[in-house]
């Protein structure tokens, strides 16, 4: 499917509010909004709830299914469910991870993982659903293997980073970690053995890296891209050699593709690539881009373009943008407002230009 | 300018007034040096103490756990999963390798860290919170080590 020559409209499609606070990621529940399974939205804000938005069949509109309240004290800063949706993991800044399970009409908090010196900013399951990972102001990054019982065993305690750990993210297929920091780098994490996880390779300025702050990375649907934005107001895309990873034989090194600059001029906060391969960006501009991939570039040299832009998508900072895996073209964003914004993407017709 | 009395003292004189700055550069260098090198000393005794107690009063905390923690799988052996069991055993080795006669050598902060990144991982495995006065966070703007 090109996306060169068509043009788009992000569609907003719905508001979602009652975050008494800022709203600070956004997690889709896999196996949800298609084959007749409604969509199931997950959010977490400062107000140290979470709250489970489900799309109802009949009017298409989200509901508020469930506020997961009194565990966290404090802001819960990311979540992220299992990979079977079981599961749902919470990082807070009261420096725990809690995991609930779905039981009956509510959630209940099943475990609570500790470790971290402090604030917990991020968390990632690998594709398998056997391994969590978190990281945090603390500047490290801890791996837990998810035993039966719902029990949590840490298997590693990763440091390397020499600030603050933003974002931790699995390889889509592979059980390799990445994650990125104020320290201005990203760190690929990977096993030698029994629980022997070192850092394989750090992608800083000197690898045509970023020069502030990298907030979060995102994968493509194969695995064999990632993109990255930070506070140095870029979006870098990265590449690795597929086969390599795939066999498993040493590290597939990481090497810088592209940097998409001069289409931000405030601070990316996160970035999220779509299965059919759109990367949507939110940034402290309040607003909302589109980039994909030119059809004309080359197999080497891909490059992109900006497919559009969303001026004052939000009142505030946009902290989190996610699309939905269930190939709806829908997309999920999190503000500094206190709400959470449903859009769809949608492709006009032949010559008709998209409103502004 | 003071004269001297014997005439053939004339360059003398000369050559202590042109060399009195030098002189006295000298003179103060040489006073600065040996105040410094026992000053020095003394800061350095008490760095050493100080530090030294600090190192030897981690080391030894690690140690009464890691007897403890060995006492019980001694005890019995499936108190704790695999993964606990070798990992204290790793650690173990760790504070073996810790050259505690050697200050200077170059891998003490490696093991140390390393001893700590460990001793994290089990305490979390464990759910236990143990710590003592003094007990290093990697969270802290300070550092005790020197």
């Amino acid at each position: 499917m090109s996306l060169v020559d068509e043009s788009f409209e992000l569609k907003e499609l719905q508001v979602l509010e009652g975050h008494a606070d800022r709203v600070w990621s956004v997690a889709w529940k896999p196996a949800t909004g298609f084959d007749g399974v409604p969509a199931v939205l997950a959010s977490c804000s400062g107000d140290k709830t979470v709250r489970v938005w489900e799309q109802s069949p009949s009017s298409g509109s989200f509901q508020c299914k469930a506020v997961l309240e009194e565990t966290h004290t404090r802001t819960v800063r990311s979540c992220a469910w299992s990979p079977s949706g079981k599961l749902l993991a919470t990082a807070s800044f009261d420096a725990t991870t809690a995991v609930w399970e779905h039981v009956g009409d509510d959630y209940e908090c099943v475990s609570t993982l500790e470790g971290h010196e402090n604030e917990v900013k991020s968390i990632s399951w690998n594709a398998s659903g056997s391994l969590l990972a978190t990281c945090g102001r603390d500047k490290s990054v801890w791996i837990w293997e998810v035993l039966p019982g719902n029990e949590f065993e840490c298997v590693s305690v990763l440091q390397g980073h020499t600030q603050d750990v933003k974002m931790v993210q699995w390889h889509p297929n592979m059980d390799i970690l990445f994650s990125c920091s104020y320290d201005n780098t990203i760190k690929v994490w990977a096993e030698d053995g029994d629980d022997d996880w070192h850092c394989v390779q750090t992608l800083a300025e000197a690898n045509n890296g970023h020069t502030s702050t990298v907030w979060a990375l995102s994968f493509n649907a194969t695995g064999d891209k990632m993109a990255t934005c930070s506070d140095d107001l870029t979006l870098k895309i990265w590449g690795s050699d597929l086969l390599t990873i795939q066999s498993g034989n040493g590290s597939a090194p990481w090497k810088h593709i592209c940097t998409l600059s001069g289409y931000h001029d405030r601070t990316i906060f996160s970035v999220h690539w779509s299965r059919e391969g759109i990367i949507a960006s939110g940034a402290a501009d309040d607003a909302i881009r589109l980039f994909a991939e030119d059809g004309d570039g080359l197999v080497d040299e891909p490059k992109y373009h900006l497919l559009l832009k969303k001026d004052k998508a939000h009142d505030m900072d946009v902290n989190s943008v996610q699309w939905s895996s269930a190939g709806n073209r829908l997309l999920a964003s999190a503000s500094d407002d206190g709400t959470i914004k449903i859009w769809e993407l949608i492709s006009l017709a032949g010559d008709q230009k998209p409103p502004l | 300018m003071a004269a001297s009395s014997e005439p053939n003292s004339r360059e003398d004189i000369f050559d202590s007034s042109l060399n009195l700055e030098e002189t006295h550069l000298k003179e103060g260098y040489n006073e600065g040096y040996a105040d410094g090198l026992v000053s020095g000393e003394e800061e350095g005794r008490q760095v050493g103490l100080k530090t030294g107690f600090e190192v030897g009063e981690e080391l030894g905390f690690y140690r009464g756990c890691i007897d403890v923690w060995n006492s019980a799988i001694r005890v019995d052996s499936n108190c704790f999963s695999s993964r606990v069991v070798r990992s204290i055993k790793q650690m173990e080795e760790l504070l073996n390798k810790y050259p505690i006669s050697n200050p200077e050598d170059e891998s003490v902060s490696d093991v140390m860290d390393s001893l700590r990144l460990k001793f994290r991982a089990i305490c979390a495995i464990l759910n236990v919170k143990l710590e003592y006065n003094g007990y290093p966070k990697s969270s802290d703007g300070g550092n005790i080590q020197f």
